[in-house]
């Protein structure tokens, strides 16, 4: 038939991709196992002629060094605190937006708003909203207490500003920000694909439900989250792998540093550790990178263990 | 327990936003069923027979009309308040539950006084199960069933809460050939034995017939005849009911009525005293039709083809609506040949229409 | 008890249940509206708050009572924005990394997908399953090993080194392989045997058929452009080449002292407004593209 003329013609169409894919895809797999096994690995030392003794040396000594479980403290807090509550949030919203009719449409918009944001750009929108310092720039009578909307509001219902993201802060108001962010970021994606799902769920079911008197709360436990499980276990799925690969949303409220002016580094995820060593120890940075990739596989295969045991149909 | 229907009306607003066409899916209704029979809502889709099943369940509210379950009225009553089962036409069977927990469900549900013990749920599973013979497959899932098994447990989730109506929304329709003859003959056993009152939407009139105690033909949204299925097949009101019934379905001529005959073309077929002259819409049944050498009625023979106890005839006639006229004969007279064919006719089985409204016009039969 | 007694409690215990699920109904339905306002509000309100901070002055922005509503709107913030942050150069780049990459990047997903869906070659299934497993990996192990390439390549600060390793999108393959796989084989066999070359079946019959892909990947690739920050980071820092959101990041934190956070927000109110737009008239399009990539970007 046509085929067998035309063999050779497939790997002229695929040789581009086969090309770049060699290059950026297949030898950094390769090199980044071959460096991660170097002990103390540096490429630019290496090309002067260095040599290195083989063994598990980089991944003894990352697992071994505080910075890094402190990177993989913070990258693990995160991802247990926000895949759940953003997981929750989605869920309920997409629930409820699929219990109207008027205004769905729009309000579907609005929550999608998110998505389309630069995590980086509205960092610095976040950042300001949690800001505390201000100083005097005001007019003659107006005070200047504190500059950041949230210290406002938490002041207008009497409370006492709390120093989220500034100089002094602490670790915890830290967190509390990154989370609020990261969720915020999340929601769009998750409400989008729990909202197909549940749109995909066929009436007969709540119909059929309905007849046999079933209360809401039923129906929500019996009937729609197990019809929801594969969307549900996708959404945790991808949810774990980003929060694991977390890097930029940390960026955009804190800057490179990683951390509030005076402790740089403390909000520092696994992601943020690999690009610090990246050009000056690629053995360590190789190292960490295939333990992420380790976490995230396991993370992933676990889930899809469980899930697969309950969702079952 | 007895339903009443009393002009019951529903109508939906128009898709088209700009039109605002509503439509009227089911016009002024009125019928009462009585206790513990079966009942089939009949007619092509989209006449509002399941709107009407909807209505009587619940999930859908009447536009107008009123609803009785006894001497109840349940009109403003939602549907988990109606006590009514209801089998879905794809069944709706939960499929991430078993068997066993789909037909506990409904039971699970209930709630202060009506609250069952385990014990007692699943005794009454079991024995819904048994009722539609499914009580070996209780632990498999709804993926794992063939569509008849599908079709029991829907009917025995339906039965398990021992509902004061069961209604059925097209239970054959997603079943072979095979299968829906053995089905219909299990639903009216299972509704012989647990007498509860049931009704089932079908399009297929032959379904409808075979198993109802009354049948209810419906035509957009309004109600053509009530009656028992051979009434209605033998004595039906208008042309409409008289197509839908019977296969083959009936025969339609054009014709004339002269002093007291009928005409079909040139020929006077038929005495039909008391009708005035006019001209008529003719529907022969293919029961109707009975070779006869000296037979007024002359077609062009087809073909013949024989089904073993009978014998289909398919010839053509010039006053004929139908491409194909189809009659059934027995073989006792042996198999018609040549280039035409002539019947005689059986007046029961001949029927006239108005040509104004598609009435039925009745004549004497001596 | 009488029968008729029986009836009569029968009907007030109805009539009793009735309006009870009406109240029942219209309760939920105000909770319901209440909670989805309540979460837009707060997922719109960044998104408020950047508008109108980004055109108040500095004094009023810092009042300890904030404003709702600004009392003036001072629009020189946005051009002071643009010239802090030399947004227009920045624009330019990124606008061009985009248009290149996703130009490049969509004719080699076309000739790959292609390739995978219609003709037949040793080891492709092999090779496909290859390429699906390197979705599993995270993209900063390959970054180390690339960083040390594009620069043994004397690619740094250059624009080819924002466009080259990112051409190839196993995803985007796998996207319109599926979609190539819909058409019918027959098509296919058809114009081969009018004498259709494959170039020009490619593009007469297969591109129209999957165009919202294709349409779907542009968009992802140009906001993926947009949004990168990471790679260019590293690699291009030099203001010449630097790419948007490189330069929003770092305009407003090279100073140590104070930020001028109005001009800040206008900054990146400028920036969020192309996404914005893009949202709106290709919100179809996207949506279809992110529910099935579960990727951000």
């Amino acid at each position: 038939m046509v085929e067998s003329k035309h063999k050779w013609k497939a790997w002229i169409y695929l040789s581009p991709a086969i090309v770049l894919l060699l290059i950026f895809t297949v030898w950094p797999i390769i090199n980044t196992v071959r460096m991660s096994l170097l002990e103390g690995y540096n490429s630019m030392a290496a090309v002067g002629g260095a040599t290195y003794d083989f063994g598990f040396g980089n991944f003894k000594q990352v697992l071994e060094y505080n910075y890094f479980l402190r990177c993989l403290g913070n990258t693990m807090l995160l991802c247990v605190l926000t895949v759940p509550i953003s997981t929750i949030l989605a869920l309920l919203i997409a629930v409820c937006l699929n219990a109207i009719k008027p205004l769905q449409r729009l309000l579907q918009t609005i929550f999608f708003l998110p998505y389309v944001t630069n995590s980086i750009a509205i960092g610095l929108v976040f950042a300001a909203m949690f800001n505390m310092v201000g100083s005097a720039f005001g007019g003659e009578n107006e005070i200047i207490i504190t500059a950041g909307i949230i210290n406002n509001v938490i002041e207008f219902f009497g409370g006492h500003a709390i120093n989220w993201i500034n100089s002094g802060s602490s670790y915890a108001a830290n967190v509390v920000v990154m989370v609020v962010y990261i969720v915020w970021n999340a929601l769009p994606f998750k409400i989008l694909i729990l909202l197909g799902g549940l749109q995909s769920i066929n009436r007969q079911y709540y119909d059929a439900a309905r007849v046999d008197g079933t209360s809401r709360r039923r129906v929500f436990t019996r009937i729609t989250v197990p019809l929801l499980s594969p969307m549900l276990a996708y959404v945790v799925i991808t949810g774990f792998i980003g929060g694991f690969k977390e890097y930029s949303s940390i960026v955009g409220i804190f800057g490179e540093d990683m951390g509030p002016a005076g402790a740089p580094g403390r909000l520092n995820t696994m992601v943020g550790f690999i690009y610090d060593s990246l050009s000056t120890q690629q053995g360590r940075a190789s190292a960490a990178a295939l333990i992420l990739f380790g976490i995230i596989f396991v993370v992933t295969m676990i889930n899809l263990y469980v899930s697969k045991k309950k969702t079952h149909y | 327990m007895k339903v009443v229907l009393q002009n019951l009306t529903k109508i939906f607003p128009g898709r088209n936003k700009k039109v605002r066409e509503e439509v009227i899916a089911v016009n002024d209704f009125t019928f009462e069923i009585p206790d513990g029979k079966l009942i089939g809502l009949l007619g092509p889709s989209g006449c509002g027979k399941s709107t009407t099943l909807y209505m009587i369940s619940g999930l859908q509210k009447p536009t107008a009309g009123k609803i009785f379950f006894g001497d109840d009225d349940v009109t403003e009553l939602s549907a988990e308040n109606r006590g009514v089962g209801l089998v879905f036409q794809n069944y709706a069977l939960y499929p991430h539950m078993t068997v066993k927990q789909n037909i506990l469900f409904p039971l699970q549900n209930l709630r202060g006084a009506d609250k069952l013990s385990k014990e007692e749920m699943l005794e009454r599973a079991e024995n819904a199960a048994r009722l539609v013979q499914i009580d070996t497959l209780m632990d498999r899932k709804p993926s794992e069933l063939s569509g008849g098994q599908q079709q029991r447990v829907a009917i025995a989730r339906a039965l398990v809460k021992m509902p004061k109506v069961l209604l059925l929304d097209e239970p054959l329709s997603n079943l072979d050939a095979r299968l829906r003859l053995q089905t219909r003959e299990e639903i009216r056993r299972i509704q012989k034995e647990t007498g509860i009152t049931t009704i089932f939407v079908t399009h297929d009139q032959e379904e409808a017939m075979s198993i109802s105690d009354m049948i209810v033909v419906m035509k957009e949204g309004v109600i053509q005849q009530i009656g028992r299925p051979q009434d209605v097949y033998d004595d039906p009101t208008n042309l409409f009911v008289a197509k839908f019934l019977g296969t083959p379905p009936i025969n339609v001529f054009e014709g004339r009525v002269e002093g007291g005959r009928l005409f079909v073309g040139a020929d006077a077929v038929l005495d039909v005293p008391g009708v005035a002259d006019q001209a008529v819409t003719v529907g022969i049944r293919p029961e109707g039709f009975v070779p006869d050498e000296n037979g007024p009625l002359v077609c062009a023979l087809n073909s013949v083809e024989v089904m073993g106890r009978d014998v289909s005839v398919v010839s053509t006639h010039p006053a004929a609506q139908v491409p194909a006229i189809r009659s059934i004969i027995n073989t006792d007279g042996g198999l018609p040949t040549g280039a035409e064919v002539r019947y005689s006719l059986k007046p029961r089985k001949v029927l006239l229409f108005s040509k104004a409204d598609e009435s039925r016009i009745r004549f004497e039969v001596k | 008890m009488s029968a008729n007694n029986h009836v009569t409690m029968h009907e007030r215990d109805m009539r009793r249940v009735s309006s009870q699920q009406t109240v029942g109904k219209i309760v939920s339905k105000v909770l319901v509206y209440a909670f989805l306002i309540l979460m837009a509000v707060i997922v719109i309100f960044p998104f408020y708050w950047m508008l109108i901070s980004s055109v108040k002055s500095i004094s009023e922005y810092r009042l300890s009572v904030p404003t709702l509503f600004p009392r003036e709107i001072l629009l020189t913030n946005y051009i002071d924005a643009f010239q802090q942050a030399n947004l227009g150069k920045l624009f330019l780049n990124t606008l061009y990394v985009g248009l290149v990459s996703t130009l490049l990047s969509l004719v080699i997903t076309v000739l790959s997908a292609f390739a995978f869906a219609r003709l037949e070659f040793k080891g492709k299934n092999a090779l496909f399953a290859a390429l699906l497993g390197t979705m599993m990996i995270p993209g900063e192990l390959f970054t180390i090993t690339n960083y040390a390439t594009v620069n043994s390549f004397g690619w740094i600060n250059s624009f080819k080194v924002l466009i080259i390793p990112f051409l190839v999108s196993v995803f985007y393959i796998y996207l319109l392989r599926q979609n190539f796989m819909q058409i019918p084989n027959e098509l296919y066999l058809a114009a081969k045997v009018d004498g259709t070359g494959d170039l020009k079946y490619l593009w007469k019959v297969m591109i129209p058929l999957a165009l919202p892909t294709l349409i779907s990947i542009t968009i992802l690739k140009m906001m993926g452009a947009w949004n990168s920050y990471v790679w260019p980071r590293l690699v291009a820092n030099d203001k010449q080449y630097q790419l948007i959101t490189n330069g929003l990041r770092n305009a407003f934190t090279d100073s140590t002292g104070d930020v001028n956070i109005p001009v800040q927000m206008a900054a990146v109110a400028i920036v969020s407004f192309p996404l914005f737009l893009v949202f709106i008239f290709l919100r179809k399009y996207i949506m279809k593209g992110v529910s099935r990539s579960g990727i951000k970007g």
